[in-house]
């Protein structure tokens, strides 16, 4: 057991409008998660606290927020990774509407803006069965399909402060999944969408996306990849 | 929070790593040149307009301050070209924008920066002290 303090950002318009610090002595175990020591503030200390969490398994990717400056999934983030003081803030660049809770909506309209879903006019195999691909071709987007949409890239991302309009390191992840998927025929729409001017050259590489992402997501090379795609135009 | 402040916030609070920074520098770096070339073509222009305010404004040149600030001008330009080469070259082969080739990569390019600059910093600045303490003309 070790005593750790949780120094948390707080916000709540109907009660005041400017953000606050809230702080929270704990004791905690080196092996328990700030998810649980939040749940424990929530239950045992202030019941006001709000932040968003599901699964608690490092797979629904609700609980994303700024632990000690860095984007992570509470549920994945150990109390011996931290110091004694460990600082919750809520995801950078969205509207914080409580405590923790930002507005997502923007981040999954311009999720939406990719396409993510499978676009093919080929009719199915005759056996009714699934659309095959070899292992190779599996493995060319394989990387990609490990995204939760837990925002944690996109919120770290430098261009995406500057310009909330910007796509963002998850969209791309998710527009990459399907171009470079060798059974979905949609990779000029989505292409043209990564495109535009708030697609992928908004990204200057910045790396804080790949370091962020609680999946260990290539996302760098993923925005990479569909950059190359764009400007030699093969998919490949 | 409006967009600045957000850029702000986060460039000086969030925790990023050596891509974050490289991302800054190069920024900064950027800005700065970018900067400096309007004020220079803004001053060789007087050359062509008012003749007599060009010979001012080469001697502001000579001024130790200016002249230490084209010493740092000299730093960003190599930096700022080095990086984007290394970008460049990442680019034309994603798959080197790996977490474990982003440390060595951006010391690389603030050592070789250095490198460079060390020749031109030490020519300028030689001509800095020369200038302003032993009255070379
Ligand atoms: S609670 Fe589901 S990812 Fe953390």
């Amino acid at each position: 057991m070790a005593k750790v303090t949780l120094k948390i950002k707080r916000f709540d318009p109907q009660r005041e409008p400017a953000s606050w610090w809230s702080e929270h002595a704990l004791e905690a175990e080196p092996t328990e998660r700030v998810l649980d020591l939040l749940n424990r503030v929530k239950w045992e200390q202030d019941g006001t606290l709000s932040f968003r969490r599901s699964c608690g398994h490092g797979i629904c990717g609700s609980d994303s927020m700024r632990i000690d400056g860095a984007n992570r999934l509470a549920c994945k983030t150990l109390v011996s990774e931290l110091g004694s003081t460990i600082t919750i803030e809520p995801l950078l660049g969205m509207r914080v509407q409580r405590d923790l809770i930002v507005d997502l909506e923007p981040f999954f309209a311009a999720y939406r803006t990719v396409k993510p879903y499978f676009i093919s006019d080929a009719p199915p195999p005759p056996d009714g069965r699934e659309r095959l691909q070899t292992p190779a071709q599996r493995l060319r987007f394989d990387d990609t399909t490990k995204c939760i949409l837990c925002a944690c890239c996109t919120a770290s991302c430098p261009s995406f402060w500057a310009s909330s309009e910007y796509i963002g390191p998850a969209s791309i992840v998710q527009a990459h999944r399907f171009i470079f998927d060798s059974r979905d025929e949609g990779a000029g729409e989505r292409l043209q969408v990564a495109g535009e001017t708030m697609g992928v050259w908004r990204c200057h590489t910045a790396f804080n996306c790949t370091l962020a992402c609680p999946r260990g997501i290539n996302i760098t090379q993923a925005i990479g990849e569909v950059k190359r795609a764009l400007a030699t135009g093969r998919v490949e | 929070m409006s967009p600045l402040r957000t850029v702000i916030t986060g460039s000086v609070r969030y925790r990023g790593r050596e891509g974050q920074l490289a991302f800054i520098l190069h920024r900064l770096s950027g800005l700065g040149t970018l900067l400096f070339l309007a004020l220079h073509i803004l001053d060789t222009s007087t050359v062509y307009f008012f003749p007599a305010l060009y010979k001012e404004a080469l001697a502001l040149y000579r001024h130790p301050l200016f002249m230490l600030g084209e010493i740092f001008l000299v730093a960003a330009v190599i930096y700022h070209g080095t990086n984007g080469l290394r970008i460049a070259l990442f680019d034309l082969f994603p798959r080197l924008w790996r977490a474990e080739r982003e440390k060595p990569s951006v010391y690389t390019t603030l050592a070789v920066t250095v490198v460079l600059w060390l020749p031109a910093a030490f020519i300028m600045g030689r001509s800095l002290i020369g200038h302003t303490f032993l009255g070379w003309e």
